[in-house]
């Protein structure tokens, strides 16, 4: 449903208007989990926007290629490499891979997850530990590969982790990202605490819609259009702002931020009314569990 | 980096860290009159055990840490609303746990004021966030200023720290 034109709806500026200067993440290397598409792309592009070099890690090389060549578009320095991050020695290799072809890991986003709407009851066991273990194992073995590093290498560096505005309300249709994102958004607190004596921060974006290309119903018009009137800023998330807000997390701006899971979602995650629709339980509803499929 | 070029910032209460960021961004501060940016900034909250306190001195706090906020706050949506443009609000305070028992109240009142203020107002394009800190390093003010920002234009509700002892 259209937004009324007399709600004002208020909109980031433009792509190549980025929130800092071109070399604020000069000689950095950013390594950026599932980077290759998505949500994972839009940081990789915010982070080469600032002059960081990019490692675009994906579980797909071919998808991983696809965003490097975007990020070469755009003039940033990148490179592509296949990783499953559930698995301790393929990380540790991406690393290397990483390494060698753009120097140390400096900063890295973690962004690998995998999505889609499903009873609970329907959750197979390789459904659960397939998104559980891409975002909480994933995580952890990205993270203290990296904090590994950078203590080695006696600097500190910058962690940022894709949560999502689901993680204070439970999402149903949805247990195991739910479950998976909240781990997420408590393992960055606790890793701020437990890195911050060696210079390393650790933020959150708690993220709310950001349609793109490969969402579960794409970024077209006629899938976004339904969501825009149900979201309090009238709008479903523009992905440069997403990637623009995860970089300043890991930029000087802000260097003295850690421990923070900052929601981005333009209000969809707050309480709008004391009456709410009638409750229909999510295996009953006609168009699927999420409700608008 | 030109975040608030043209814009207009009336910051009520003295954090340097903040007027200086805001005009480094291309903001004109100003003490009243039309302006597209407020933020409030908590005064020092007075410590003290809170079986020592007194009634006005509880509600002394209660006054600067939520009170003033909000009517200040709902003055400003007015204005917006009449030149039928949008805006950007920001508290400033102390981390809940950080000032003792009354600070603790209005703090706790404050988050979710924010959340409620910023459903209310989303339409209007008015955008309400609130940051709880101890820190007053030039972060605050480089925060403050992303969130005054059309950058931050999908950030609104939102109850944010710095330092990991914030929240």
């Amino acid at each position: 449903m259209p937004v009324p034109d007399h709600h004002i709806v208020a909109e980031p500026p433009p792509f190549d208007k980025p929130p800092y200067p071109s070399d604020i993440f000069a000689r950095q290397v950013v390594l950026v989990t599932g980077g290759g598409s998505g949500m994972g792309l839009a940081m990789a592009q915010a982070f080469a926007q600032g002059g960081a070099s990019v490692a675009v890690v994906g579980r797909s090389l071919e998808r991983a290629q696809e965003g490097a060549a975007t990020i070469e578009a755009i003039g940033g320095k990148t490179h592509a490499i296949s990783c499953d991050v559930r698995k301790a020695d393929k990380v540790a290799a991406a690393f290397d891979e990483a390494e060698r072809a753009l120097g140390p890991v400096s900063l890295l986003a973690n962004n690998a997850g995998a999505n889609f709407p499903v009873l609970a009851e329907a959750i197979s066991v390789n459904a659960w530990n397939a998104v559980t273990r891409i975002a909480i194992d994933g995580t952890f073995l990205c993270s203290s590969e990296f904090v590994r590093r950078r203590i080695a290498q006696g600097h500190g560096g910058a962690i940022v982790n894709n949560s999502a505005q689901y993680i204070w309300t439970g999402f149903p249709g949805d247990a195991h990202s739910a479950a998976a994102k909240t781990a997420q958004a408590t393992m960055t607190r606790a890793m701020a605490r437990e890195w911050a004596g060696y210079g390393i921060r650790v933020n959150a974006v708690a993220a709310g819609f950001f349609p793109h290309a490969a969402s579960t119903r794409g970024d077209g018009n006629d899938a976004i259009e339904p969501l825009q009137n149900m979201i309090p800023a009238g709008r479903t998330g523009r992905i440069r702002e997403f990637g623009w807000l995860a970089a300043l997390t890991c930029s000087p701006l802000f260097s003295g931020m850690t421990g923070q899971v900052i929601v981005q979602d333009g209000g969809e995650s707050l309480r709008r009314s004391l009456m709410m629709p009638d409750f229909i339980p999510p295996r009953e509803r006609a168009n699927g569990p999420w409700g608008w499929q | 980096m030109g975040w608030l070029t043209g814009r207009r910032a009336r910051l009520i209460g003295d954090y340097p860290p903040i007027s200086a960021a805001l005009s480094s961004a291309g903001a004109e501060l100003c003490t009243d009159g039309a302006c597209d940016i407020l933020l409030h900034c908590a005064e020092m909250a007075m410590v003290r055990p809170l079986h020592e306190m007194s009634h006005a001195q509880w509600r002394h706090a209660l006054d600067q840490g939520l009170d003033q906020r909000f009517f200040e706050a709902k003055a400003f949506a007015d204005q917006c609303r009449e030149a039928g443009k949008g805006g950007s609000i920001i508290f400033i305070g102390w981390p809940e746990h950080d000032r003792g028992s009354a600070q603790a109240a209005a703090v706790g009142a404050l988050g979710n004021l924010t959340k409620t203020l910023a459903v209310e107002w989303a339409r209007d394009g008015i955008r309400v966030n609130t940051v709880l800190t101890a820190s007053h390093a030039a972060t605050l003010g480089h925060l403050v200023a992303y969130l005054a920002s059309d950058y931050a234009a999908y950030v609104t509700g939102a109850v944010m720290g710095i330092g990991m002892d914030d929240l």
